[in-house]
């Protein structure tokens, strides 16, 4: 609250620019680092995994050493799990820095770093060896699904026992980034039971697959967002937080109620036609709201270059924020309300449209946001030189240009699919061999992600190699 | 003010899923129960991870068909006999669709006969014949 009161005595014009107060280092977020470091490997490795079963599906008798089914689940967890893993670490930083005091317990921190990692490798390790449950997104075993469910249980309590212990001074984006991880948490604990019922398991799975990325890391990340410009000096805490509460409270009635539009043919009744429909309208709203703070933040910061703030981290930082605001506008709203519609969702439903959506909605709109994260914690402390700052927007842009690429591709194949298989009536295997070209681009477009996605890495790398030793829990501070 | 805000947004995201995870547990039960056979059938599913290759009411990956309605297309003993001696998977020359035992075949048969008989909403939609009324 004391950032709080600084910012306020401040803040005196609109989107006016505050000076920067002096920022402290807390023990978790140094740990914090591990979570992002760890999180930004997995991201790299998932490149290459995505990659090879790009090319899976365009080379026929593909040498692998994983079959592709099994190796399609590597590729589902991983969209999963490092995310997860990069939202933890950003969580504890971003919660210590909002709130300018240490966390409940950094030991605790620690151990569940340990644990999320142990479980996230064991779900891969187990499918490199076909060892599955063969759920899509959620493909390890169950218990394992309980083992990162107890490192959210540590989590979810070390943060609420953070804000318990200063009740008075909950700020809204160190409350809401709590919600998101309890949340994350128990919409987890059903997906670690077997059920018979199809329709049941479907609902179930969803509640990962929809409800972490557009209700929970909604929540997380808007946390994130807010904080950033906070304590970053780079907008005013009041412009930041006004509407923190509402577009929290829209993307959780919103984001449960939208998970309808999953539902639509899994055998629950029609009333989820029209719930889904309507609802997914209303998801618009805190997208909107997250442009909206996004953009004050902005604004304010293109004033702070006159005065002073020029920091070539934050800038690329704002890249990636920016990057992610694209694909929440236009690939999980615009193009998931388009699929939304019933009646365009009856005929587009199980083609590759889906498929475009999902990398769209999945790493546009979230990926990005954490390694936005990843990136400005890990390089804690340092400026990259004027090379490492061209090399980080090359990054940027060439993730953009494969990411856009992948989803056209992905796009034309649906709707050729579409075309061809749902209204037409062709064979399936027949439909599949003119959809070649279009995977053929896909993989093309992947490997300029994938290009991206190193480049980026090794500047991150870079960064976290240069601050190390100012930011290992054993300096000192 | 900010407690109060605090307060509601609680209120509002515990009753919004108290309420959500009702709905949709209610909405989840099926007119026929599953049987033993087929409930076997979809761990041997799960085992396999066909879900990768195939999808389920659209949910899963686009290698292969839909099999929601596939025992409406194909019968169940071909289907059966398919999964024991898996043919080569086009466009491959040397790769094989994954074999089953027999019983494990049995099974994943009887589970989608079970698949096909739940209510989707009219989905997947039927191709458009020549000659049919707009």
């Amino acid at each position: 609250m004391k950032l709080f009161r600084a910012f306020s005595s401040q803040a005196s014009g609109r989107h006016r620019v505050l000076a920067r107060p002096p920022q402290r280092v807390f023990l978790v977020q140094m740990i914090s680092r591990r979570y992002c470091l760890a999180a930004v490997t997995l991201f790299a490795v998932q490149s290459m995994v995505a990659l090879a079963g790009a090319l899976d599906l365009v080379i026929p008798d593909l040498p692998s050493p994983i079959p592709f089914e099994f190796g399609r689940a590597i590729h589902l967890g991983f969209a999963v799990l490092w995310p997860l893993i990069g939202t933890m670490g950003m969580v504890y930083y971003f919660t210590a820095a909002e709130l300018n005091r240490e966390v409940f317990s950094p030991r605790l921190a620690r151990w569940q770093f340990g644990i999320v990692l142990t479980f996230a490798l064991s779900v891969y390790l187990s499918l490199s060896l076909r060892i599955g449950n063969g759920r899509e997104y959620l493909e390890g075993m169950p218990l394992l699904y309980l083992g990162i469910g107890l490192a959210l249980l540590l989590a979810a309590y070390n943060l609420v026992r953070t804000l318990w212990a200063d009740k008075h001074h909950i700020t809204p984006a160190a409350a809401i980034m709590t919600v998101g991880v309890l949340f994350l948490l128990i919409l987890l604990l059903p997906n670690a039971l077997h059920y018979n019922n199809p329709t049941l398991d479907e609902a179930a799975k969803f509640w990962v697959v929809h409800l972490w990325e557009e209700m929970a890391f909604e929540l997380t990340t808007a946390g994130f967002i807010a904080t950033f410009f906070i304590v970053s000096g780079l907008a005013v805490r009041e412009q930041v937080e006004k509407w923190l509460y509402l577009e929290a409270g829209l993307a959780v009635s919103g984001g449960l109620y939208s998970t309808g539009h999953h539902y639509f043919w899994i055998g629950v009744p029609s009333l989820w036609l029209l719930l889904g429909t309507l609802i997914s309208l209303l998801e618009v709203v805190p997208v909107a709201m997250l442009v909206q703070m996004t953009y004050v933040g902005f604004k304010s910061s293109k004033l702070s270059s006159k005065t002073g703030i020029k920091s070539k981290r934050e800038k690329l930082t704002l890249w990636l924020i920016l990057s992610s605001l694209i694909y929440h506008v236009l690939g999980a709203s615009v193009l998931g309300l388009m699929i939304t519609i019933p009646w365009v969702n009856l005929y587009v439903h199980g083609t590759y449209t889906t498929s475009a959506h999902a990398h769209l909605a999945l790493f546009g709109s979230m990926g990005f946001l954490v390694l936005a994260a990843c990136y400005y914690i890990l390089s804690w402390g340092s400026e990259p030189t004027a090379k490492g700052y061209k090399a980080g927007v090359l990054a940027v842009l060439l993730l953009n240009i494969g990411l856009i690429g992948m989803g056209t591709a992905l796009l034309v194949a649906g709707f050729v699919q579409t075309y061809l298989w749902r209204i037409l009536g062709q064979d399936f295997m027949q439909v599949r061999f003119h959809l070649t070209p279009y995977l053929l681009a896909r993989v093309l477009a992947g490997g300029v992600f994938a290009l991206g996605d190193f480049l980026l890495i090794w500047q991150i790398y870079t960064a976290w190699w240069r601050t190390r030793k100012q930011n290992s829990p054993s300096s000192g501070h | 003010m900010h407690t109060l805000k605090l307060r509601s947004f609680l209120i509002l995201s515990a009753c919004s899923l108290v309420l959500f995870a009702a709905v949709t547990l209610l909405s989840a039960r099926l007119p026929v129960p599953i049987s033993q056979q087929a409930a076997a059938g979809k761990r041997v599913w799960q085992k396999h991870n066909c879900v990768s290759c195939h999808t389920l009411f659209g949910n899963g990956g686009y290698v292969g068909e839909d099999l929601t309605n596939i025992v409406a297309k194909v019968n169940p003993p071909q289907l059966v006999q398919y999964l024991i001696q898996p043919p080569v998977m086009r466009p491959n020359r040397y790769r094989h669709h994954p074999a089953l035992k027999r019983t494990e075949a049995e099974n994943v048969v009887s589970y989608l006969e079970y698949v096909h008989t739940i209510p989707t909403l009219g989905w997947p939609p039927q191709p458009q014949k020549a000659g049919d009324e707009p």
